[in-house]
């Protein structure tokens, strides 16, 4: 081999070698994330070196824990975590796909078929799937008022696949109406607009959605109220500390005298900031009991606090950047950058606004206002790994009622899309083909079913006896899905079982390409700048 | 009181970290102790610059440094990421209550605490009994683990940071770049880490924290921000400082750019030299547009530079080239943390407390705006008084940052000279104004002298914890004087032998700097620059593009221009 004159350390692969480490690694992938798939997955618990708990029944979390080394491995890890980047949902799906894709080729392969023929043959029922896609997808209609139902059986599905039922049903209804919260029409949903807060704090079934916002921060005055009703809120981003000036102050005074006097100077500077905010507050709140809350993204120091306590305003100090843009969103009115621009109209409005403290941690409320357009989960659990499996679970979620309503679609779950589309390519397209890329199409069909089966097998029913009644009844030209509790069919669209449209169709789509890319390797070269480890 | 937020950015920095945390916590435990000596009871220093006071669920009072450390996944070892003291109850398998299907664990071996940790854990359970009335009665000589032991163990064994620290930490504190694991030699240039900060999460979670420490202060005075700027952990670095300069834009940062000498040996082919040597021009380069302050340390060549006469060092060995970076690290941040004195009364522990707006504009601000200062160290700082030592306190100010040129002669330099616990010649500790008069004295008799130098004093010396690694020679004594005559035995002297040491710091603003920037500035041209630059594909890689270069260009040459004596002739002679 002519690379061995070049580079007498590199280390080759010759093609069948080079073909089954790439094939070899997509199966191990493959049997790493299998378990995960479906709501009766097993949940990995991660327990590190030193202890730490990482609980995760989600196929991307657990690619990023994972040390990959193999390179194959790595490029199909990366194609899932891309899949998870752009659909929210998915990466486990994908990373079996490509699996049994592999799989099956592999049997084709071994029986002397041309990797090249194959891969032509994945491409042609490739498009065919994702025509059979748009003629199987079930259309949502999404007017001014969404079909709730439908948002809540998609959230369910992809929440029952990662929490206990009971409490995914208990979510389910929360994610619905965040999303349906911040939405608005004839714009893009921007899902950070939903704030996610955790609280270690009581237990997961506590978990609810608050309509107004929760910081994570709390006044720093002794004197300040915790607890207010009526309240106007001030969103701005206004420095209200004493800062020392950019140039150095040390050469503009000659004794102490002069230098007292400088400070007071710049002191008086934040104190005519305060001061014009506590104007505006006599102005608002004078002959009414109405409170008056300061959110400030900046700093706020203590003799500041201390003017805004005495005129009993609550202020809180180095907001979230975000939560700027969140409290308007919520409150109303506007964020005010300078103390010039302070009118009545930018202040927004809630009802109750009160402070939660747990040891050293204060949250503060921001509840009952009118007509929200951002809210916050607030995510409960005895413990951390607990609240980061929920605020996955609920990321999870918030994405699948997102894509929805974006797609305006959903798809039949529980094995039914993809029995469907296989029955279709081996019936109808295989027909069409000439020659051997049929096998191709047959061996891409086949490796569809690696999600009915895998469902089965994870709840622990006999796959073959699933795949045959599954493939019975949609001959019969019945679509249906999966039972996991009984093995037996049933109606995805009786159970409420539904999956993104998007997802599906990013699956479809990048899985045979990285299948593809991997099956045309014909040699695999180590050297270079890895060649200092051996390995 | 003015707080600090503290930021450790890459394995390096945080070697440094976890020893400059040992020597808050030791003074903290020498300051608490009666039986000491009384100087370490005066210390004269505002911890809470540095710490924050909290409290657990459970109502138990913590004193925690107001730090943020990041670092890969695993980096850790034994500690866990949310430290000891907000520990909830340990969690059992049972304890997944969010599945009510199977579940499997994955549990990877548990990291077993080494001596030192072991030991330091038993003690705490110790002081736990006692406080409960049920006292062990377990005296020193019956413990079962021995200082000597232990000392000799981290000497050798040390892998992690977390090895030798003695310090709990806030649950906030310690943040791991989820998912990246990377051993270092892969994450060695600026290209590989351009990305780590933007991905998933990350960036959000890291300001998260930030900003946690930062809401809770009261008026921050600044950051102290310290990177390993060796590999792709200032890119890292870049981009939190990018948001930080974002976010905190009147707060200045003060910035210490180290590198350990292990991470600038091996360079065996052309190319390799090139992609070192464009990964330190552009690090240098972004980290500088950044910080107020910026302080490159490192020498690559560690033990056998003039800083190191006294020491004992294994070039190798994090563990030991960290721990004289943060000595001198220490001794550098004391200005900020001395207790302020009303501006005409003297103190007898400290003098010249200055923040770090102070000095930052001491050294950065003036007439030429250099923002890159040089590190020396004096380690430990020679006795006082005695003719014969007059030139011998400048004579051991070493640099510790790289690439500087010698007796330079800079009549527009400044200082900041940090000396604390000085020792004069007969092995009494130095009052605050014989070290003044002595300092006066020198710079009197000095053929060069800087412009302006600021002299800041305390008189409480570097205390030796425990597992501080053992590298003193065998010139120093016991409370750091130097002797005369070596102790018999080869060995290096360790924390068993020496207990404290009296230091000395400079940070200078100085034309000395010139051929660390001009390296800087030469490389980029030649390798980034010029037409047909062999570099060029690769900076391309690393997401620059070309403006985004020349202006690169032209900040160094502009840094360099303002240091060079001739500068006002020729301002335009690019």
């Amino acid at each position: 081999m002519s690379l061995r004159v070049l580079n007498p350390n590199a280390e080759v692969l010759n093609k069948s070698a080079a073909l089954h480490m790439n094939i070899n690694a997509a199966k191990g992938l493959q049997d790493v994330l299998k378990t995960n798939l479906g709501p009766k997955g097993t949940i990995k618990m991660l327990v590190g070196g030193a202890g730490d708990i990482k609980l995760t029944k989600d196929g991307n979390t657990l690619l990023k824990e994972m040390q990959i080394q193999n390179p194959t491995a790595i490029m199909i890890a990366r194609t899932a975590v891309a899949q998870d980047d752009i659909s929210g949902d998915g990466t486990t799906s994908t990373v079996i796909f490509i699996g049994e894709l592999m799989k099956q080729s592999e049997r084709c392969i071994d029986e002397g078929m041309h990797p090249r023929v194959l891969v032509d043959g994945f491409e042609i029922a490739k498009r065919a799937t994702l025509q059979f896609l748009e003629k199987f997808k079930t259309p949502v209609v999404m007017g001014d008022e969404p079909d709730k139902e439908i948002l809540k059986m998609v959230a369910r599905t992809t929440l029952r696949t990662k929490l206990y039922e009971s409490l995914a049903d208990q979510l389910t209804d929360i994610v619905v109406n965040a999303v349906l919260c911040i939405r608005k029409p004839e714009e893009a949903i921007d899902l950070f607009m939903v704030e996610l807060m955790h609280m270690r704090h009581k237990f997961d079934v506590d978990t609810r959605l608050v309509e107004g916002l929760v910081l994570d921060h709390g006044s720093r005055h002794p004197d300040m109220k915790r607890r207010a009703e009526n309240c106007y809120i001030l969103t701005c981003n206004v420095s209200l500390e004493y800062e020392k000036s950019e140039v150095n102050a040390g050469f503009f005074y000659s004794n102490a005298e002069q230098r007292e006097a400088m400070v007071a100077a710049e002191r008086r500077q934040v104190d005519e900031k305060v001061r014009r905010i506590i104007e505006l507050k006599n102005k608002v709140c004078s002959g009414n009991d109405n409170n008056f809350v300061v959110i400030n993204q900046k700093g706020i120091d203590p003799p500041s606090l201390d003017l805004l306590a005495r005129a009993g305003i609550i202020a809180l100090r180095r907001a979230k950047r975000r939560n700027m843009e969140r409290l308007v969103l919520a409150c109303g009115g506007e964020a005010v950058n300078s103390v010039d621009d302070l009118t009545p109209g930018c202040l927004g409005w809630a009802g109750l606004v009160y402070e939660h403290v747990l040891g050293e941690e204060k949250y503060t409320f921001v509840e009952n206002v009118k007509n929200p357009h951002s809210c916050t989960i607030l995510i409960k659990g005895p413990n951390d790994h607990t609240i980061a499996q929920i605020k996955d679970a609920v990321r999870d979620g918030l994405r699948a009622v997102k894509n929805t309503i974006e797609d305006e679609a959903v798809v039949l779950g529980a094995g039914a899309f993809e029995v469907a589309a296989r029955q279709y390519l081996v019936n109808e397209v295989k027909k069409t083909v000439e020659g051997r890329a049929q096998l191709g199409v047959e061996a891409f069909a086949d490796a569809l079913l690696v999600v009915p089966k895998t469902l089965a097998e994870n709840a622990g029913l006999d796959t073959q006896d699933v795949i045959i009644a599954l493939k019975g009844e949609h001959d019969r030209g019945n679509i249906v899905g999966l039972n996991q509790h009984s093995g037996d069919p049933i109606d995805p669209l009786m159970e409420g079982i539904f999956d993104n449209y998007s997802v599906k169709r990013q699956i479809i789509n990048s899985g045979p390409v990285i299948a593809s890319q991997l099956l045309l390797v014909d040699e695999v070269i180590r050297a270079g700048r890895n060649m200092r480890k051996p390995t | 009181m003015r707080e600090i937020v503290t930021v450790q950015v890459g394995g390096f920095a945080n070697f440094i970290g976890s020893h400059f945390w040992n020597f808050q916590d030791e003074l903290l435990g020498l300051a608490s102790d009666p039986n000491n000596d009384p100087v370490f009871r005066n210390q004269c220093l505002n911890m809470d610059v540095l710490y924050r006071t909290g409290e657990t669920q459970q109502g138990v009072l913590t004193y925690t440094p107001r730090l943020l450390s990041v670092g890969f996944q695993g980096s850790l070892g034994s500690m866990s990421s949310r430290g000891l003291l907000y520990n909830e109850s340990s969690p059992g398998p049972s304890d997944v209550v969010t599945w009510s299907g199977s579940v499997s664990t994955h549990a990877s071996a548990p990291r077993k605490k080494n001596l030192f940790l072991q030991r330091l854990y038993e003690e705490e359970q110790e002081s736990f009994s006692m406080i409960n009335g049920t006292s062990s009665g377990k005296s020193d000589s019956q413990r079962e683990i021995q200082d000597k032991d232990i000392v000799e163990f981290l000497d050798n064994h040390v892998e992690f940071w977390t090895d030798f620290s003695k310090v709990h930490y806030h649950p906030q504190s310690l943040y791991e770049l989820g998912g990246l694991w990377m051993d270092p030699q892969e994450f060695d240039n600026y290209g590989i880490g351009k990305d780590a900060f933007s991905e998933g999460f990350r960036g959000e979670e890291i300001c998260e924290r930030l900003r946690f420490f930062v809401e809770e202060s009261d008026h921050i005075q600044g950051f102290q921000f310290v990177v390993d700027d060796s590999g792709g952990f200032s890119a890292v670095a870049a981009d939190l400082l990018e948001n930080i300069a974002d976010e905190y834009a009147n707060t200045p940062v003060l910035l210490f750019a180290v590198r350990s000498p292990s991470s600038q040996m091996n360079l065996r082919s052309r190319k390799q030299t090139i992609f070192r040597e464009l990964h330190d021009t552009v690090s240098f380069s972004r980290l500088a547009s950044f910080g107020k302050l910026i302080v490159p340390v490192g020498l690559p060549f560690l033990n056998e530079s003039k800083a190191s006469t006294l020491l004992c060092i294994e070039n190798e060995k994090p563990y030991h080239c960290s721990a004289v970076y943060a000595a001198a690290l220490h001794s550098a941040t004391l200005p900020y943390r001395m207790e302020p004195v009303g501006p005409t009364a003297d103190s007898f522990d400290v003098f010249g407390a200055v923040d770090i707006n102070g000095f930052v504009q001491m050294l950065a601000g003036q007439a030429r705006q250099n923002t890159v200062a040089i590190l020396d160290a004096a380690m430990p700082a020679p006795a006082l008084n005695g003719k014969q030592h007059e030139q011998s306190l400048l004579g051991n100010l070493q640099p510790l940052t790289p690439e500087v040129s010698e007796d330079v002669e800079d009549l527009q330099a400044v200082e900041s000279m940090i000396i604390h616990g000085a020792l004069r010649s007969d092995g009494q500790r130095a009052s605050i104004s014989e070290v003044k008069e002595t300092v006066n004295a020198i710079y009197g008799h000095a053929i060069t002298r800087p412009m302006f130098c600021h002299l800041s004093v305390a008189r409480c010396p570097l205390p030796i914890p425990l597992p501080y690694p053992s590298m003193f020679g065998n010139l120093v004594g016991q409370y750091g004087e130097l002797l005369n005559s070596p102790f018999v035995g080869s060995s290096p002297r360790g924390s068993l032998e020496v207990h404290s040491i009296p230091m000395a710091v400079r940070l200078r603003s100085s034309s000395a700097i010139l051929p660390f920037l001009e390296n800087r500035l030469g490389n980029l041209r030649r390798y980034g620059l010029q037409r047909g630059a062999l570099g060029a594909e690769l900076l391309r890689n690393w997401g620059f593009a070309d403006d985004e270069l020349y202006d690169m260009g032209e900040m160094l040459s502009k840094m360099v221009s303002t240091m060079k004596p001739h500068s006002e002739i020729s301002s335009d002679s690019d």
